[in-house]
């Protein structure tokens, strides 16, 4: 922790920070009236209402995702032992029921399937009609303070405008709104990232215990989220690192112990585990052996297929290139483009202010070429933006080695994305000083009147794009890709993975409905069987069809592209005897889901 | 700014640049008529076939086309081309015509070196033109025709054991019949099923073939498993009158491979074909091939 009597530069240093980076808020959200106090909140609120709004209200049309099925199963468990734990204590806390009821999907921690459970037991019937959005719903709520989320901390460090932008940003990335329907963990992972990151900056900033322990308790919730979790702490550790190599004069061999550790990563270590421990009854007893299982079970995950470029990879080496080339492929350029001029703003803030202090010490002036930049509030010593870059970087890191799985497209770096969003935001903080900047040069003083009119006509030239393509893509969001392949499209050919998780069979629901004869056996490939049944729970698909796991036996059969699965589709051509999709779920003219129907009588050239 | 509006153009533009069904269903009079005489119909680029085979239907997509070994063996071929693309398939073949119909050009192509087959032996797979045993000293015997449960696994699965088939003993897989198997680009490849036996081998007698200059064909396993297998290599004799006319064999991994033989010796005569599987191991050796005469 932070040390002793001889710190008297370190705490000076320490002043100085709070001055620079200033815990009070940039001008453009200076406190001002009543109602200025208030725009703030109002559009953190608007934020997270309008997300979640936009969620619930696109739900019905996305069909329930294969892993989606897998944790319905778990939650329904989880959930028996909650009522159990509600009406019989004793019982519940019975070692063979604990194991029993907590068993299922035990390869991962338990905090959204115990969420989701208690959200159907809660809010199905009474918020919604159907089940599976109350199992949803957990998730949607962290997606949507993620986005308010970011508004407040790229308010805080860039102003209302930036943070405006970011927040928008990271809402209008394709796949961000597909998984933030979904009752799985790669959004609430990415939200817990967030949350605990901004704890975290709070605590490095205000030196405050509470949010020591918010962190703490935050990184508990991440680690029971998902074991993305596990890469966070090397981003902060790194982050305490940086802002002290940063700060410590040298020799640094003498000032090592200098060091200052915030609060964030003691109560980390300290709170996080029990908030884990705690909450996840599956590792109460033989804690050890199940936690190594846990562990093994992701260090040893088996490798599923997946195309890149036209190639199926199922095994090492892959393409160290996989995760940067689909995150130019599936994130808005806009976006990207954004998030680097952020980026490169925040590095010359930096450097700028490196300078200044240098030459403050050696007495000198300020230079002309780094004037104040009053908009600007990159922290140099509290650096928002190196943690951003490092919890970016670390997000990714795993997919530096040839030996990481690639499976799962971008799902599993989604944790990086609010960190470009602020990144974006920053960048737009950027443009409004250059456009500030240029207003001021101008002759014609009439033009400084529109400033606002023209920031905004900035913001919506660049966010048009990616929400544009974020409603568009909708509910394809897997098979959504950027104008930079040429849209879906031009990914079909480049072979870029086409979707899976067989959710898509939502989208082909009211033709199956349709098509199906009486008690029909639909053949339902990628879907998984929970998931099909979730959609016949929720009136979405016939309750007298039945789910059947071969081709042959069916009268209809769904096909869910993927490379290496088009073994499937060659399996129904034979078995029907018609190479003829009844009907195709597509997006931009490509086919995603097929659906056969098996004829009368094969065609006769078969 | 530039960049938000440029890429809210592309967004606009892609969007939009791929035909939608409606249209591939409305060009389905135009290619009835451009593909009148049966040829050969390639969609380029490949991810929009499904359109198509929607559209057009078995009558103009059949199996066989789909799924088809190769394309040296047609003599016309009907491009249908959306995105400006062109398919590498028919590098090679001379420009006939060429229209332009919504989004679609459609291009007839000739092939300046066409190997017209004379004999197609996967489209034989049923007596009397074949008859199939199992050669084991004492065990072996002939594998009856007829009706049988049509089977096939999910994804981790076998292919579709069809029906009616060659039954050659209890085992599921020992049965010979057309089926499709898909190559080392996941794409479709139309064969005959030919697991070779625990012993022996598996012999397929075409009677009365017409031969030509030579066997062609291809052979595989399906790559899916083939790919990560490490099985026994499976070996394909091919005779023609009782004669070896020549040996292929099959290693995992290979994916779909050609063969050839020279039967000039016997061209222009009708004579018996056979073809024996065999393998040291036969674990996993869902071998599969087609083959015609030129």
């Amino acid at each position: 922790m932070s040390a002793a009597p001889q710190q008297r530069s370190l705490t000076e240093r320490g002043a100085e920070t709070r001055e620079s980076t200033g815990t009070e808020p940039p001008p453009s959200v200076a406190r001002g009236s009543r109602w200025q106090r208030c725009i703030d909140p109002a559009i953190f609120f608007a934020l997270f209402a309008g997300y979640l709004g936009a969620l619930l209200g696109s739900v019905k049309n996305l069909g329930y995702a294969r892993d989606e099925g897998f944790y319905f199963r778990a939650a329904s468990s989880y959930g028996k032992w909650f009522q159990l734990l509600w009406t019989d204590p004793q019982q519940a806390l019975r070692a063979s029921r604990v194991d029993s009821l907590w068993q299922e999907n035990h390869e991962h921690p338990a905090l959204m399937k115990s969420l989701f459970a208690l959200s159907q037991r809660f809010f199905e019937g009474v918020l919604f009609e159907e089940r599976g959005t109350a199992y949803r719903f957990p998730a949607m709520l962290l997606a949507a303070l993620s986005v308010a989320l970011i508004f407040a901390w790229g308010r805080r460090t860039y102003g209302r405008a930036g943070g405006l932008v970011a927040a928008i940003a990271f809402a209008g990335v394709p796949s961000v709104f597909y998984h933030s329907h979904l009752a799985c963990f790669d959004l609430p992972i990415a939200a817990f990232w967030l949350l605990v990151a901004y704890a975290y900056q709070r605590s490095f900033e205000t030196r405050r215990l509470l949010w020591g322990v918010a962190s703490g308790l935050l990184y508990g919730l991440a680690l029971e989220t998902k074991h993305n979790s596990w890469l966070l702490p090397p981003a902060l550790c790194a982050h305490v690192l940086l802002q002290h190599v940063l700060t410590l004069r040298r020799p640094w061999r003498r000032n090592w112990w200098r060091v200052r550790i915030p609060s964030a990563l003691v109560f980390m270590l300290l709170l996080a585990p029990l908030v884990f421990y705690g909450l996840w009854p599956w590792i109460w007893r033989h804690t050890y052996e199940r936690l190594v299982e846990y562990a093994q079970f992701h260090l040893q995950h088996v490798y599923y297929n997946i195309e890149f470029l036209g190639h199926t990879y199922f095994e090492p080496p892959f393409p160290r290139s996989y995760a940067w080339l689909l995150t130019l492929a599936t994130v808005p350029a806009s976006t990207l483009w954004l998030a680097a001029v952020g980026g490169i703003a925040s590095a010359r803030s930096y450097l700028c202010e490196r300078r200044e202090r240098a030459r403050q010490r050696a007495a000198a002036e300020l230079p002309k070429e780094c004037p104040p930049q009053p908009a600007s509030r990159e922290p140099a010593r509290t650096g928002a933006a190196s943690l951003w870059l490092l919890c970016i970087f670390s997000s990714y890191s795993v997919w530096l080695s040839s030996g990481t799985p690639i499976f799962g497209g971008t799902k599993h770096w989604l944790p990086a994305y609010p960190f470009l969003a602020l990144f974006a935001g920053a960048g737009f903080a950027a443009l409004q000083r250059v456009l500030a900047r240029l207003l001021e040069e101008s002759q014609t003083a009439r033009l400084r009147r529109y400033r606002g009119w023209l920031e905004a006509a900035l913001a919506a030239s660049l966010l048009a794009a990616p929400v544009t393509m974020t409603a568009h893509a909708h509910p394809w969001g897997l098979s959504a890709y950027t104008p930079l392949v040429g849209g879906a499209p031009g990914a079909a050919t480049l072979g870029l993975n086409r979707t899976f998780w067989g959710y898509t069979t939502g989208a082909l629901q009211t033709q199956i409905n349709a098509l199906a004869p009486e008690n029909a056996r639909v053949y339902i490939h990628d879907t998984a069987l929970d998931s099909f049944k979730m959609l016949q729970h929720d009136s979405r698909l016939r309750s007298d069809l039945l789910p059947w796991t071969t081709v042959a036996g069916s009268s209809l059969a769904l096909y869910h592209h993927e490379q290496h699965m088009s073994r499937v589709e060659h399996m129904i051509w034979v078995d029907y005897g018609t190479v003829a999709p009844a009907r195709i779920g597509a997006l931009d003219g490509v086919p995603v889901v097929l659906l056969y129907q098996r004829p009368a009588t094969p065609a006769p050239d078969q | 700014m530039l960049v938000g509006i440029l890429e809210l153009a592309g967004q606009l533009y892609f969007s939009q640049a791929a035909p939608r069904l409606r249209e591939w269903v409305a060009l389905r009079p135009m290619v009835e008529q451009l593909a009148a005489g049966g040829e050969l119909i390639v969609v380029t680029p490949r991810w929009a076939e499904p359109n198509a085979r929607l559209a057009f239907g078995d009558e103009l997509l059949p199996l066989r086309h789909v799924a088809r070994a190769e394309s040296s063996g047609f003599e016309h071929a009907l491009e249908i081309a959306i995105l400006g693309q062109s398919a590498d398939e028919l590098r090679g073949w001379r420009l006939e015509s060429e229209l332009e119909s919504g989004r679609f050009r459609l291009r007839r192509w000739l092939n300046p070196a066409v190997e017209k087959p004379l004999y197609d032996f996967l489209a034989h797979v049923e007596p009397p033109a074949l008859s199939v045993a199992i050669e084991d000293g004492s065990r072996g015997g002939d594998c009856a025709f007829g009706p049988a449960r049509v089977s096939n696994g999910d994804l981790f699965g076998h292919p579709t054991f069809p029906s009616p088939r060659f039954i050659c003993s209890s085992k599921e897989w020992q049965f010979v019949a057309p089926t499709v198997i898909e190559d080392q680009n996941y794409e479709p490849r139309r064969c005959i099923w030919a697991h070779p036996p625990s012993h022996g081998a598996l012999r397929l007698r075409f009677d009365a073939v017409p031969i030509g200059a030579k066997i062609r064909g291809h052979a595989g396993l399906p790559y899916f498993f083939e790919r990560g297998w490490h099985g026994a290599d499976v070996e394909l004799e091919v005779r023609v009158a009782a004669e070896t006319v020549g040996n292929y064999r099959h290693s995992d991994g290979e994916g779909w491979k050609a063969f050839e033989f020279s039967t000039q010796r016997f061209a222009g005569q009708t004579q018996p074909v056979e073809f024996r599987v065999h393998t040291a191991r036969a674990g996993n050796r869902e071998f599969c091939f087609q083959a015609e005469t030129r």
